[in-house]
């Protein structure tokens, strides 16, 4: 099974009512895969919206999703700090994290590299997948863990498992 | 002309008994608290710039009135969520932004004057422009029985309300979601 079908499964297996998502080139099967699913999806202009709205709908009784790139997480910390993490407005984040093994654009590694510390700065609990084995077994368990502890999640795609581009080559 | 935002948010909980109301940080969510505490008032006390979006991810999950009371200074932080707003095209949420001119909960500072109406029709949101109670009142009663999103743009005096919302941020939105799922 490929990582992408991974995640759909995993996203499913954990009753996802709604993905809020900026795209991102690495997760576009995934976003494809969801899209055919029973789940709805929302394109923001922001991931600072897509991360609002994910924890808006849990006062409905919904499990939303977010999905973006790690640079969409920085744009997010603000609303991760001051609205999901203080009222207790569970979520789950799929981050496509760059920065790290692989990377040729030097744009992408302060926020991308660091994003795991800032997460543990922040109190934000988060995992890094560097294999995809595994991968919706871990989505599964990181959506089942937020939103019965009622704390966001993010589960971190490292390039190991999403690939990476080699322009610099 | 202004209009006066305590009798608009009494307005829109008058019209509207049932509904969401997601109120800015700051003076919106201190004037919702003064016009009447109720288990549906979402108050936020940070994110600013996020209110309307957060509107967004409630509207999803129900089929109840959702009714987000914005700033125009955080409404300017992230005027481009009036895409997202067109994008999800929800019948039963309608954007209020209160444009008092400044960043009133911070001591006043003036805001960009903006045309937000215009901003919005421009991304695909329909808009409509107001200045005193009756037109909004009138404005928001067409806006909630519209088949799709709107904003009302309200120009109102500053103020400057004694109330705040509970401080325990955790039970707000847990209360609206029990009185949402119960
Ligand atoms: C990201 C962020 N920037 C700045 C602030 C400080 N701040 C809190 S409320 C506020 C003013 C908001 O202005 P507006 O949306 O017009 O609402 P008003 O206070 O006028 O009702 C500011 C600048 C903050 N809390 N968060
Ligand atoms: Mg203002």
């Amino acid at each position: 099974m490929s990582w992408e079908a991974e995640i759909v499964d995993g996203l499913l297996d954990a009753e996802i009512d709604l993905v809020t998502q900026l795209p991102d080139g690495a997760m576009g099967a995934v976003l494809e895969g969801i899209q055919e699913s029973d789940v709805d999806t929302l394109r923001v202009e922001r991931e600072e919206s897509a991360i609002a709205a994910a924890s808006g709908a849990w006062v409905t009784g919904e499990r939303a999703a977010v999905m973006c790139q790690s640079s969409g997480l920085a744009n997010a910390i603000n609303a991760i700090g001051s609205l999901s993490a203080p009222a207790r407005l569970p979520f789950l984040a799929l981050v496509t994290r760059r920065g790290d093994l692989g990377e040729f654009n030097v744009a992408q590694v302060p926020a991308g590299y660091g994003l795991p510390g800032m997460m543990d700065e922040m109190g934000i609990r988060h995992t890094v997948v560097e294999e995809p084995g595994t991968l919706r077994k871990t989505v599964r368990m990181a959506a089942d863990s937020a939103f019965s502890t009622r704390t966001p999640y993010v589960v971190f795609l490292d390039a190991t498992v999403t690939g990476y581009g080699q322009e610099a080559q | 002309m202004a209009a006066d935002q305590f009798a608009c948010t009494a307005a829109v909980i008058e019209e509207t008994p049932d509904a969401v109301v997601v109120s800015n940080l700051g003076v919106a969510s201190y004037v919702l608290a003064e016009v009447g505490d109720r288990e549906r008032n979402f108050y936020l006390w940070g994110s600013m710039g996020s209110t309307t979006a957060t509107g967004v991810g409630v509207a999803h999950g129900t089929d109840e009135q959702v009714t987000v009371l914005a700033g125009d200074g955080s409404l300017t932080m992230s005027l481009g969520v009036c895409s997202t707003v067109a994008t999800a095209d929800q019948s039963n949420l309608t954007v209020v932004c209160f444009d008092n001119g400044i960043y009133g909960t911070t001591g006043g500072q003036p805001t960009p004057s903006i045309d937000f109406a215009a901003a919005a029709e421009a991304q695909g949101l329909p808009a409509e422009r107001v200045d005193s109670d009756d037109e909004f009142a009138a404005a928001y009663a067409d806006a909630v029985a519209r088949d799709g999103p709107s904003l009302i743009e309200c120009t109102v005096e500053p103020t400057d309300p004694e109330a705040r919302p509970t401080f325990d941020f955790p039970h707000i939105p847990r209360r609206v979601r029990d009185s949402l799922t119960e």
